[in-house]
Protein backbone atom coordinates (compact mmCIF):
# COMPACT_ATOMS: atom_id res chain seq x y z
CA UNK A 1 0.00 0.00 0.00
CA UNK A 2 2.76 2.41 0.96
CA UNK A 3 4.78 1.79 -2.21
CA UNK A 4 1.67 2.20 -4.35
CA UNK A 5 0.90 5.56 -2.78
CA UNK A 6 4.47 6.81 -2.95
CA UNK A 7 4.52 5.83 -6.61
CA UNK A 8 1.28 7.68 -7.24
CA UNK A 9 2.70 10.73 -5.48
CA UNK A 10 5.80 10.58 -7.65
CA UNK A 11 3.58 10.49 -10.73
CA UNK A 12 1.60 13.49 -9.52
CA UNK A 13 4.78 15.45 -8.82
CA UNK A 14 6.24 14.42 -12.14
CA UNK A 15 3.17 15.71 -13.94
CA UNK A 16 3.69 19.19 -12.58
CA UNK A 17 6.26 20.36 -15.15
CA UNK A 18 3.94 19.27 -17.94
CA UNK A 19 1.20 21.56 -16.67
CA UNK A 20 3.26 24.59 -15.72
CA UNK A 21 5.27 27.11 -17.67
CA UNK A 22 7.45 28.40 -14.86
CA UNK A 23 8.25 27.89 -11.19
CA UNK A 24 6.18 30.97 -10.42
CA UNK A 25 3.21 29.40 -12.22
CA UNK A 26 3.57 26.39 -9.94
CA UNK A 27 3.26 28.67 -6.90
CA UNK A 28 5.95 26.66 -5.10
CA UNK A 29 6.24 27.69 -1.49
CA UNK A 30 8.57 26.66 1.28
CA UNK A 31 7.52 27.05 4.90
CA UNK A 32 8.77 25.71 8.16
CA UNK A 33 9.13 26.17 11.84
CA UNK A 34 11.50 25.22 14.63
CA UNK A 35 10.95 25.07 18.36
CA UNK A 36 13.15 24.57 21.37
CA UNK A 37 11.55 23.55 24.63
CA UNK A 38 12.61 23.25 28.24
CA UNK A 39 10.95 20.93 30.77
CA UNK A 40 11.15 20.99 34.54
CA UNK A 41 9.27 18.70 36.91
CA UNK A 42 9.10 18.83 40.68
CA UNK A 43 8.98 15.03 41.04
CA UNK A 44 8.93 12.40 38.32
CA UNK A 45 11.03 12.61 35.16
CA UNK A 46 8.66 12.91 32.24
CA UNK A 47 8.75 11.96 28.54
CA UNK A 48 12.05 10.04 29.01
CA UNK A 49 13.88 13.29 29.86
CA UNK A 50 15.76 14.21 33.02
CA UNK A 51 13.16 16.88 33.65
CA UNK A 52 13.56 16.83 37.44
CA UNK A 53 16.95 18.47 36.83
CA UNK A 54 15.58 20.67 34.03
CA UNK A 55 15.87 19.33 30.52
CA UNK A 56 16.29 21.07 27.16
CA UNK A 57 15.86 17.75 25.32
CA UNK A 58 12.88 18.89 23.31
CA UNK A 59 13.62 20.13 19.83
CA UNK A 60 11.51 20.12 16.73
CA UNK A 61 11.99 21.38 13.19
CA UNK A 62 9.62 21.09 10.27
CA UNK A 63 10.12 21.84 6.60
CA UNK A 64 7.13 22.06 4.30
CA UNK A 65 7.28 22.33 0.50
CA UNK A 66 4.10 22.85 -1.46
CA UNK A 67 3.04 23.68 -4.98
CA UNK A 68 -0.24 24.63 -6.58
CA UNK A 69 0.11 24.07 -10.33
CA UNK A 70 -3.61 24.69 -10.90
CA UNK A 71 -6.22 26.38 -8.69
CA UNK A 72 -7.72 22.96 -7.88
CA UNK A 73 -4.57 20.86 -7.49
CA UNK A 74 -2.22 21.15 -4.56
CA UNK A 75 0.75 18.89 -3.81
CA UNK A 76 3.04 19.04 -0.85
CA UNK A 77 5.38 17.26 1.50
CA UNK A 78 6.42 17.89 5.08
CA UNK A 79 9.43 16.44 6.88
CA UNK A 80 10.13 16.72 10.55
CA UNK A 81 13.03 16.37 12.95
CA UNK A 82 11.93 15.59 16.48
CA UNK A 83 13.81 15.01 19.69
CA UNK A 84 12.13 14.49 23.05
CA UNK A 85 14.21 12.62 25.59
CA UNK A 86 14.78 9.17 24.11
CA UNK A 87 12.13 9.64 21.42
CA UNK A 88 12.88 10.57 17.86
CA UNK A 89 16.27 12.10 17.09
CA UNK A 90 15.48 11.34 13.48
CA UNK A 91 13.98 12.96 10.42
CA UNK A 92 10.62 11.47 9.50
CA UNK A 93 7.98 12.08 6.89
CA UNK A 94 4.97 13.85 8.40
CA UNK A 95 2.89 13.73 5.27
CA UNK A 96 3.16 13.81 1.49
CA UNK A 97 -0.02 14.30 -0.41
CA UNK A 98 -1.73 15.41 -3.58
CA UNK A 99 -5.00 17.25 -3.05
CA UNK A 100 -7.57 17.90 -5.76
CA UNK A 101 -10.52 20.08 -4.85
CA UNK A 102 -13.27 19.71 -7.41
CA UNK A 103 -15.35 22.36 -5.66
CA UNK A 104 -16.26 23.38 -2.11
CA UNK A 105 -18.54 20.35 -1.82
CA UNK A 106 -16.01 17.70 -2.75
CA UNK A 107 -12.27 17.20 -2.74
CA UNK A 108 -9.87 14.27 -2.38
CA UNK A 109 -6.43 13.90 -0.96
CA UNK A 110 -4.14 10.88 -1.21
CA UNK A 111 -0.66 9.85 -0.16
CA UNK A 112 0.49 9.96 3.42
CA UNK A 113 -2.30 12.18 4.60
CA UNK A 114 -3.25 13.68 7.92
CA UNK A 115 -6.05 11.80 9.65
CA UNK A 116 -8.89 14.28 10.25
CA UNK A 117 -10.20 12.78 13.49
CA UNK A 118 -11.05 14.69 16.63
CA UNK A 119 -10.62 18.40 17.18
CA UNK A 120 -6.86 18.81 16.93
CA UNK A 121 -5.49 15.71 15.22
CA UNK A 122 -4.82 17.51 11.92
CA UNK A 123 -3.15 20.46 13.62
CA UNK A 124 -1.42 18.88 16.63
CA UNK A 125 1.88 19.09 14.78
CA UNK A 126 1.58 22.79 13.99
CA UNK A 127 3.04 24.34 17.12
CA UNK A 128 2.91 27.92 15.73
CA UNK A 129 -0.87 27.64 15.21
CA UNK A 130 -1.99 27.19 18.81
CA UNK A 131 -1.31 28.67 22.20
CA UNK A 132 -0.49 25.55 24.19
CA UNK A 133 2.97 24.14 24.72
CA UNK A 134 1.42 20.69 25.21
CA UNK A 135 -1.99 19.70 23.94
CA UNK A 136 -4.02 17.58 26.40
CA UNK A 137 -1.96 14.44 26.55
CA UNK A 138 -4.87 12.09 27.19
CA UNK A 139 -6.03 12.56 23.61
CA UNK A 140 -2.94 13.98 21.87
CA UNK A 141 0.10 12.28 23.41
CA UNK A 142 3.20 13.95 22.11
CA UNK A 143 5.22 10.74 22.24
CA UNK A 144 2.81 9.11 19.77
CA UNK A 145 2.41 12.08 17.43
CA UNK A 146 4.16 10.37 14.54
CA UNK A 147 1.79 7.44 14.70
CA UNK A 148 -1.46 9.35 15.21
CA UNK A 149 -0.96 12.27 12.86
CA UNK A 150 -1.26 10.63 9.46
CA UNK A 151 -2.01 7.46 7.59
CA UNK A 152 -1.21 6.07 4.16
CA UNK A 153 -4.33 6.29 2.08
CA UNK A 154 -6.85 8.95 1.24
CA UNK A 155 -9.29 11.49 2.55
CA UNK A 156 -12.48 12.74 0.91
CA UNK A 157 -13.78 16.06 2.18
CA UNK A 158 -16.17 18.89 1.47
CA UNK A 159 -18.52 21.51 2.84
CA UNK A 160 -22.29 21.47 2.50
CA UNK A 161 -24.19 24.71 2.80
CA UNK A 162 -27.15 24.16 5.09
CA UNK A 163 -28.43 27.71 4.46
CA UNK A 164 -29.96 28.95 7.72
CA UNK A 165 -28.70 25.89 9.59
CA UNK A 166 -25.08 26.87 8.93
CA UNK A 167 -22.49 24.72 7.18
CA UNK A 168 -21.46 21.11 7.51
CA UNK A 169 -17.88 20.04 6.87
CA UNK A 170 -17.50 16.33 6.26
CA UNK A 171 -14.41 14.15 6.03
CA UNK A 172 -14.02 10.44 5.32
CA UNK A 173 -10.79 8.52 5.38
CA UNK A 174 -9.38 5.09 4.74
CA UNK A 175 -5.97 3.52 4.55
CA UNK A 176 -3.23 2.02 6.66
CA UNK A 177 -1.77 3.26 9.92
CA UNK A 178 1.78 2.49 11.03
CA UNK A 179 2.86 2.61 14.66
CA UNK A 180 6.62 2.40 14.78
CA UNK A 181 8.49 0.20 17.21
CA UNK A 182 9.85 3.21 19.11
CA UNK A 183 6.47 4.91 19.55
CA UNK A 184 5.46 6.19 22.96
CA UNK A 185 2.75 3.53 23.21
CA UNK A 186 5.40 0.86 23.67
CA UNK A 187 7.38 2.45 26.50
CA UNK A 188 5.79 0.32 29.21
CA UNK A 189 6.17 -2.80 27.06
CA UNK A 190 9.85 -2.07 26.49
CA UNK A 191 10.40 -1.69 30.20
CA UNK A 192 8.91 -5.16 30.62
CA UNK A 193 11.36 -6.48 28.02
CA UNK A 194 8.84 -6.69 25.19
CA UNK A 195 9.71 -5.06 21.88
CA UNK A 196 8.06 -4.87 18.48
CA UNK A 197 10.98 -4.95 16.06
CA UNK A 198 8.90 -3.83 13.08
CA UNK A 199 6.28 -1.78 14.85
CA UNK A 200 2.69 -2.60 13.98
CA UNK A 201 0.37 -1.59 11.18
CA UNK A 202 -3.18 -2.16 10.13
CA UNK A 203 -6.13 -0.82 8.20
CA UNK A 204 -8.27 2.05 9.40
CA UNK A 205 -11.22 4.04 8.19
CA UNK A 206 -13.44 6.69 9.65
CA UNK A 207 -15.51 9.79 9.22
CA UNK A 208 -15.96 13.17 10.83
CA UNK A 209 -18.60 15.90 10.76
CA UNK A 210 -18.01 19.51 11.79
CA UNK A 211 -21.22 21.52 12.03
CA UNK A 212 -20.59 25.25 11.82
CA UNK A 213 -23.74 26.32 13.52
CA UNK A 214 -25.80 29.45 12.79
CA UNK A 215 -24.35 30.89 16.03
CA UNK A 216 -21.27 32.62 14.66
CA UNK A 217 -18.08 31.04 15.97
CA UNK A 218 -19.63 27.84 17.34
CA UNK A 219 -18.68 24.49 15.84
CA UNK A 220 -19.91 21.13 17.10
CA UNK A 221 -18.51 17.91 15.78
CA UNK A 222 -17.98 14.23 16.04
CA UNK A 223 -15.72 11.65 14.50
CA UNK A 224 -15.71 7.89 14.45
CA UNK A 225 -12.57 5.93 13.66
CA UNK A 226 -12.44 2.20 13.18
CA UNK A 227 -9.28 0.19 13.30
CA UNK A 228 -9.06 -3.36 12.02
CA UNK A 229 -7.09 -5.94 13.93
CA UNK A 230 -3.43 -5.06 14.18
CA UNK A 231 -0.80 -7.72 14.72
CA UNK A 232 2.95 -7.92 14.54
CA UNK A 233 5.89 -10.04 15.74
CA UNK A 234 7.01 -9.30 19.30
CA UNK A 235 10.07 -10.36 21.24
CA UNK A 236 10.23 -10.83 24.97
CA UNK A 237 13.74 -10.40 26.34
CA UNK A 238 14.28 -11.53 29.92
CA UNK A 239 17.57 -11.21 31.79
CA UNK A 240 17.82 -13.57 34.75
CA UNK A 241 18.33 -11.29 37.76
CA UNK A 242 19.82 -13.72 40.27
CA UNK A 243 20.85 -17.25 40.94
CA UNK A 244 23.14 -19.60 39.05
CA UNK A 245 21.90 -18.23 35.73
CA UNK A 246 22.20 -14.59 36.68
CA UNK A 247 22.73 -12.42 33.62
CA UNK A 248 21.48 -15.06 31.22
CA UNK A 249 19.33 -13.52 28.48
CA UNK A 250 16.29 -15.51 27.47
CA UNK A 251 14.58 -14.41 24.26
CA UNK A 252 11.06 -15.53 23.54
CA UNK A 253 9.43 -14.75 20.19
CA UNK A 254 5.73 -14.13 20.14
CA UNK A 255 3.15 -11.93 18.54
CA UNK A 256 1.35 -8.78 19.53
CA UNK A 257 -2.27 -8.28 18.53
CA UNK A 258 -4.99 -5.72 19.10
CA UNK A 259 -8.54 -6.60 18.14
CA UNK A 260 -10.93 -4.31 16.33
CA UNK A 261 -11.17 -0.82 17.84
CA UNK A 262 -13.89 1.73 17.37
CA UNK A 263 -13.06 5.22 18.65
CA UNK A 264 -15.95 7.69 18.98
CA UNK A 265 -14.99 11.30 19.55
CA UNK A 266 -17.18 14.30 20.40
CA UNK A 267 -15.97 17.87 20.39
CA UNK A 268 -16.96 21.49 20.20
CA UNK A 269 -15.26 24.81 19.81
CA UNK A 270 -16.30 28.43 20.15
CA UNK A 271 -14.14 31.17 18.62
CA UNK A 272 -15.29 34.75 18.79
CA UNK A 273 -13.07 37.77 18.66
CA UNK A 274 -10.69 37.34 21.57
CA UNK A 275 -12.13 34.29 23.30
CA UNK A 276 -11.86 30.60 22.55
CA UNK A 277 -13.49 27.68 24.33
CA UNK A 278 -13.15 24.05 23.34
CA UNK A 279 -13.92 20.62 24.74
CA UNK A 280 -13.45 17.05 23.57
CA UNK A 281 -14.20 13.53 24.73
CA UNK A 282 -13.14 10.22 23.28
CA UNK A 283 -13.15 6.57 24.18
CA UNK A 284 -10.96 3.68 23.07
CA UNK A 285 -11.68 0.13 24.14
CA UNK A 286 -10.21 -3.16 23.03
CA UNK A 287 -8.27 -6.27 23.84
CA UNK A 288 -4.52 -6.70 23.60
CA UNK A 289 -2.86 -10.10 23.41
CA UNK A 290 0.76 -11.17 23.51
CA UNK A 291 0.68 -14.69 22.15
CA UNK A 292 3.58 -16.81 23.23
CA UNK A 293 4.63 -14.21 25.80
CA UNK A 294 1.76 -13.54 28.16
CA UNK A 295 -0.99 -16.06 28.94
CA UNK A 296 -3.83 -13.63 29.59
CA UNK A 297 -5.27 -11.06 27.20
CA UNK A 298 -5.19 -7.50 28.46
CA UNK A 299 -8.39 -5.48 28.07
CA UNK A 300 -8.28 -1.70 27.99
CA UNK A 301 -11.08 0.85 28.21
CA UNK A 302 -9.63 4.33 27.85
CA UNK A 303 -11.64 7.49 28.43
CA UNK A 304 -10.21 10.93 27.89
CA UNK A 305 -11.62 14.45 27.88
CA UNK A 306 -10.57 18.04 28.22
CA UNK A 307 -12.05 21.53 28.46
CA UNK A 308 -10.06 24.62 27.60
CA UNK A 309 -10.38 28.35 27.24
CA UNK A 310 -8.14 31.17 26.14
CA UNK A 311 -8.29 34.94 25.82
CA UNK A 312 -6.30 37.25 23.54
CA UNK A 313 -5.25 39.92 26.01
CA UNK A 314 -3.46 42.00 23.37
CA UNK A 315 -2.27 41.64 19.77
CA UNK A 316 0.86 39.94 21.04
CA UNK A 317 -0.18 38.15 24.24
CA UNK A 318 -2.69 35.36 24.88
CA UNK A 319 -3.41 33.39 28.04
CA UNK A 320 -5.50 30.35 28.78
CA UNK A 321 -6.07 27.23 30.83
CA UNK A 322 -7.30 23.71 30.44
CA UNK A 323 -8.28 20.73 32.52
CA UNK A 324 -7.93 17.23 31.14
CA UNK A 325 -8.51 13.73 32.42
CA UNK A 326 -7.53 10.31 31.16
CA UNK A 327 -8.22 6.96 32.75
CA UNK A 328 -8.34 3.28 31.91
CA UNK A 329 -11.53 1.79 33.33
CA UNK A 330 -10.14 -1.70 32.83
CA UNK A 331 -6.97 -1.10 34.84
CA UNK A 332 -6.46 -1.83 38.52
CA UNK A 333 -7.15 1.02 40.90
CA UNK A 334 -4.29 3.35 41.73
CA UNK A 335 -2.41 6.36 40.35
CA UNK A 336 -1.20 4.38 37.33
CA UNK A 337 -4.79 4.08 36.14
CA UNK A 338 -5.34 7.78 35.51
CA UNK A 339 -3.87 11.18 34.72
CA UNK A 340 -5.48 14.48 35.65
CA UNK A 341 -3.87 17.65 34.42
CA UNK A 342 -4.59 21.31 35.15
CA UNK A 343 -2.61 23.63 32.88
CA UNK A 344 -2.18 27.38 32.78
CA UNK A 345 -0.61 28.77 29.63
CA UNK A 346 0.61 31.94 28.00
CA UNK A 347 1.94 32.84 24.57
CA UNK A 348 3.75 35.97 23.40
CA UNK A 349 4.15 36.77 19.69
CA UNK A 350 7.16 39.03 19.17
CA UNK A 351 6.18 39.34 15.51
CA UNK A 352 4.65 37.11 12.86
CA UNK A 353 7.75 34.87 12.88
CA UNK A 354 8.93 34.58 16.50
CA UNK A 355 6.96 33.48 19.56
CA UNK A 356 7.43 32.18 23.09
CA UNK A 357 5.23 29.96 25.25
CA UNK A 358 5.15 29.24 28.96
CA UNK A 359 2.97 26.65 30.65
CA UNK A 360 2.49 25.26 34.14
CA UNK A 361 0.94 21.83 34.66
CA UNK A 362 -0.41 20.31 37.87
CA UNK A 363 -0.54 16.57 37.20
CA UNK A 364 -2.15 13.88 39.33
CA UNK A 365 -1.75 10.23 38.40
CA UNK A 366 0.98 8.46 36.50
CA UNK A 367 -0.80 6.92 33.52
CA UNK A 368 0.80 9.21 30.93
CA UNK A 369 4.32 10.29 30.20
CA UNK A 370 6.42 8.34 32.69
CA UNK A 371 8.82 5.45 32.37
CA UNK A 372 10.43 3.30 35.06
CA UNK A 373 14.00 3.50 33.74
CA UNK A 374 14.30 7.23 34.40
CA UNK A 375 12.30 6.98 37.63
CA UNK A 376 14.14 4.12 39.40
CA UNK A 377 12.92 5.19 42.84
CA UNK A 378 9.30 4.81 41.80
CA UNK A 379 6.72 7.35 40.67
CA UNK A 380 5.25 10.06 42.81
CA UNK A 381 1.48 10.28 42.17
CA UNK A 382 1.65 14.09 41.79
CA UNK A 383 3.98 16.20 39.69
CA UNK A 384 4.21 19.81 38.66
CA UNK A 385 5.56 20.37 35.17
CA UNK A 386 6.88 23.70 33.88
CA UNK A 387 7.27 24.07 30.13
CA UNK A 388 9.05 26.89 28.33
CA UNK A 389 9.28 27.03 24.56
CA UNK A 390 10.60 29.35 21.87
CA UNK A 391 9.53 29.00 18.28
CA UNK A 392 10.20 30.54 14.91
CA UNK A 393 8.08 29.97 11.83
CA UNK A 394 8.18 31.22 8.27
CA UNK B 1 -20.72 46.86 43.54
CA UNK B 2 -23.70 46.90 41.20
CA UNK B 3 -22.02 49.55 39.00
CA UNK B 4 -18.90 47.43 38.86
CA UNK B 5 -20.94 44.44 37.76
CA UNK B 6 -22.74 46.46 35.09
CA UNK B 7 -19.41 47.80 33.84
CA UNK B 8 -17.99 44.28 33.72
CA UNK B 9 -21.04 43.04 31.86
CA UNK B 10 -20.63 45.89 29.35
CA UNK B 11 -16.97 45.05 28.76
CA UNK B 12 -17.69 41.35 28.28
CA UNK B 13 -20.61 42.08 25.94
CA UNK B 14 -18.55 44.56 23.91
CA UNK B 15 -15.79 42.01 23.39
CA UNK B 16 -18.27 39.55 21.90
CA UNK B 17 -19.51 41.82 19.13
CA UNK B 18 -17.66 42.70 15.92
CA UNK B 19 -16.99 46.38 15.42
CA UNK B 20 -18.00 47.74 12.03
CA UNK B 21 -15.18 49.60 10.21
CA UNK B 22 -15.60 52.55 7.85
CA UNK B 23 -15.74 51.31 4.23
CA UNK B 24 -12.51 52.82 2.87
CA UNK B 25 -11.56 49.54 1.21
CA UNK B 26 -13.24 47.96 -1.79
CA UNK B 27 -13.23 44.37 -2.99
CA UNK B 28 -12.22 43.81 -6.62
CA UNK B 29 -12.30 40.76 -8.84
CA UNK B 30 -11.20 39.64 -12.27
CA UNK B 31 -13.89 40.50 -14.85
CA UNK B 32 -14.36 36.78 -15.47
CA UNK B 33 -15.59 36.17 -11.92
CA UNK B 34 -19.33 35.48 -12.07
CA UNK B 35 -20.27 37.10 -8.77
CA UNK B 36 -21.20 40.79 -8.68
CA UNK B 37 -21.64 40.91 -4.93
CA UNK B 38 -20.48 38.85 -1.99
CA UNK B 39 -21.66 38.38 1.57
CA UNK B 40 -19.28 39.14 4.46
CA UNK B 41 -19.31 35.47 5.47
CA UNK B 42 -18.47 34.28 1.95
CA UNK B 43 -15.74 36.91 1.65
CA UNK B 44 -14.23 35.78 4.94
CA UNK B 45 -14.42 32.16 3.85
CA UNK B 46 -12.52 32.90 0.63
CA UNK B 47 -9.81 34.95 2.34
CA UNK B 48 -9.32 32.43 5.15
CA UNK B 49 -9.13 29.41 2.85
CA UNK B 50 -12.43 27.92 3.98
CA UNK B 51 -13.86 28.31 0.49
CA UNK B 52 -12.45 28.52 -3.03
CA UNK B 53 -15.57 29.56 -4.90
CA UNK B 54 -18.09 32.36 -5.35
CA UNK B 55 -21.35 31.92 -7.26
CA UNK B 56 -20.18 28.52 -8.41
CA UNK B 57 -16.89 29.72 -9.87
CA UNK B 58 -13.38 29.13 -8.52
CA UNK B 59 -11.74 32.23 -7.04
CA UNK B 60 -8.14 32.85 -6.02
CA UNK B 61 -7.47 35.45 -3.31
CA UNK B 62 -4.53 37.83 -3.50
CA UNK B 63 -3.30 39.76 -0.47
CA UNK B 64 -1.54 43.04 0.04
CA UNK B 65 1.67 42.61 2.01
CA UNK B 66 0.88 45.63 4.20
CA UNK B 67 -0.75 49.05 4.12
CA UNK B 68 -3.93 50.80 5.26
CA UNK B 69 -6.19 48.87 2.86
CA UNK B 70 -4.80 45.57 4.16
CA UNK B 71 -5.26 46.56 7.80
CA UNK B 72 -8.79 47.80 7.26
CA UNK B 73 -9.77 44.72 5.24
CA UNK B 74 -8.54 42.41 8.00
CA UNK B 75 -10.31 44.39 10.70
CA UNK B 76 -13.58 44.77 8.80
CA UNK B 77 -13.95 41.34 7.25
CA UNK B 78 -11.59 38.87 8.93
CA UNK B 79 -11.49 40.07 12.52
CA UNK B 80 -7.79 39.37 13.01
CA UNK B 81 -4.56 41.31 12.89
CA UNK B 82 -1.97 40.53 10.23
CA UNK B 83 0.10 38.14 12.38
CA UNK B 84 -2.92 36.08 13.45
CA UNK B 85 -4.30 36.10 9.92
CA UNK B 86 -1.12 34.78 8.35
CA UNK B 87 -0.76 32.26 11.18
CA UNK B 88 -4.19 30.93 10.24
CA UNK B 89 -3.08 30.46 6.65
CA UNK B 90 0.11 28.78 7.79
CA UNK B 91 -2.01 26.24 9.68
CA UNK B 92 -3.66 25.30 6.40
CA UNK B 93 -0.29 25.18 4.66
CA UNK B 94 1.24 23.00 7.34
CA UNK B 95 -1.81 20.72 7.15
CA UNK B 96 -1.34 20.30 3.42
CA UNK B 97 -4.72 21.85 2.70
CA UNK B 98 -3.65 25.04 0.94
CA UNK B 99 -0.78 27.19 -0.23
CA UNK B 100 -0.31 30.71 1.10
CA UNK B 101 -2.11 33.22 -1.15
CA UNK B 102 0.08 35.47 -3.23
CA UNK B 103 1.03 38.73 -1.51
CA UNK B 104 1.89 41.83 -3.53
CA UNK B 105 3.11 45.34 -2.75
CA UNK B 106 0.51 48.07 -2.96
CA UNK B 107 -2.87 48.65 -4.53
CA UNK B 108 -1.49 49.00 -8.06
CA UNK B 109 0.08 45.54 -7.84
CA UNK B 110 -3.18 44.08 -6.49
CA UNK B 111 -5.10 45.57 -9.41
CA UNK B 112 -2.48 44.31 -11.88
CA UNK B 113 -2.70 40.75 -10.49
CA UNK B 114 -6.48 40.69 -10.31
CA UNK B 115 -6.86 42.08 -13.84
CA UNK B 116 -4.60 39.47 -15.40
CA UNK B 117 -5.42 36.30 -13.44
CA UNK B 118 -8.63 34.38 -13.95
CA UNK B 119 -10.63 34.04 -10.78
CA UNK B 120 -8.48 36.51 -8.83
CA UNK B 121 -10.09 38.50 -6.03
CA UNK B 122 -8.43 41.18 -3.90
CA UNK B 123 -8.95 44.46 -2.04
CA UNK B 124 -7.66 48.01 -2.47
CA UNK B 125 -8.22 51.48 -1.09
CA UNK B 126 -11.43 53.08 -2.25
CA UNK B 127 -9.60 55.95 -3.92
CA UNK B 128 -7.14 53.76 -5.86
CA UNK B 129 -7.45 53.36 -9.59
CA UNK B 130 -8.90 50.02 -10.60
CA UNK B 131 -9.09 49.83 -14.38
CA UNK B 132 -9.57 46.38 -15.82
CA UNK B 133 -11.27 44.84 -12.76
CA UNK B 134 -14.80 44.71 -11.43
CA UNK B 135 -15.87 45.90 -7.99
CA UNK B 136 -17.84 43.49 -5.83
CA UNK B 137 -20.31 44.99 -3.39
CA UNK B 138 -20.17 43.47 0.06
CA UNK B 139 -23.57 42.81 1.58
Amino acid sequence: MKRLLVGAMALALGAIPATAQSLEDLNIQIHGYATQGFLYTTNNNIFTTSSSDGSPEWTEAVLNVGAQPTPKLHVGVQARYFLLGNFGDAITLDWAAADYKFNDKFGVRFGKVKTPSGLFNETQDIDPSYMWSLLPQGIYPITSRNSLLAHYGGVAYGTLNLQRAGKLDYRGWSGEREIEGNDGYWVSFAESGITLPNGVSGLLNGGALHWKTPLSGLMLGSSLARYNSYSAPAVDTYVVPAGPSKGLTITTPGSFAIGHETVPDFFGRYDKNKVMFAAEYNRTAGLLTLEGISPAPDPYNLRAWFAMGSYKISDKFSAGAYVSQYFDKAATLGPSRYSKDWAISGRYDFNQYLYAKAEQHFIEGTAIGYDANLNPGGLNPNTKLTVLKMGVSF
Amino acid sequence: MKRLLYALLLVVSASLFTVQAKAQVIVIANPGVKASDVSKNDLKDVFTGASTSLSGGTVVPVLAKAGPAHEEFLQAYIGKNDAAYRAGWRSLVFSGQATMPKSVDGDAAVVEFVAHNAGAIGYIGKASAHDGVKVLSVK
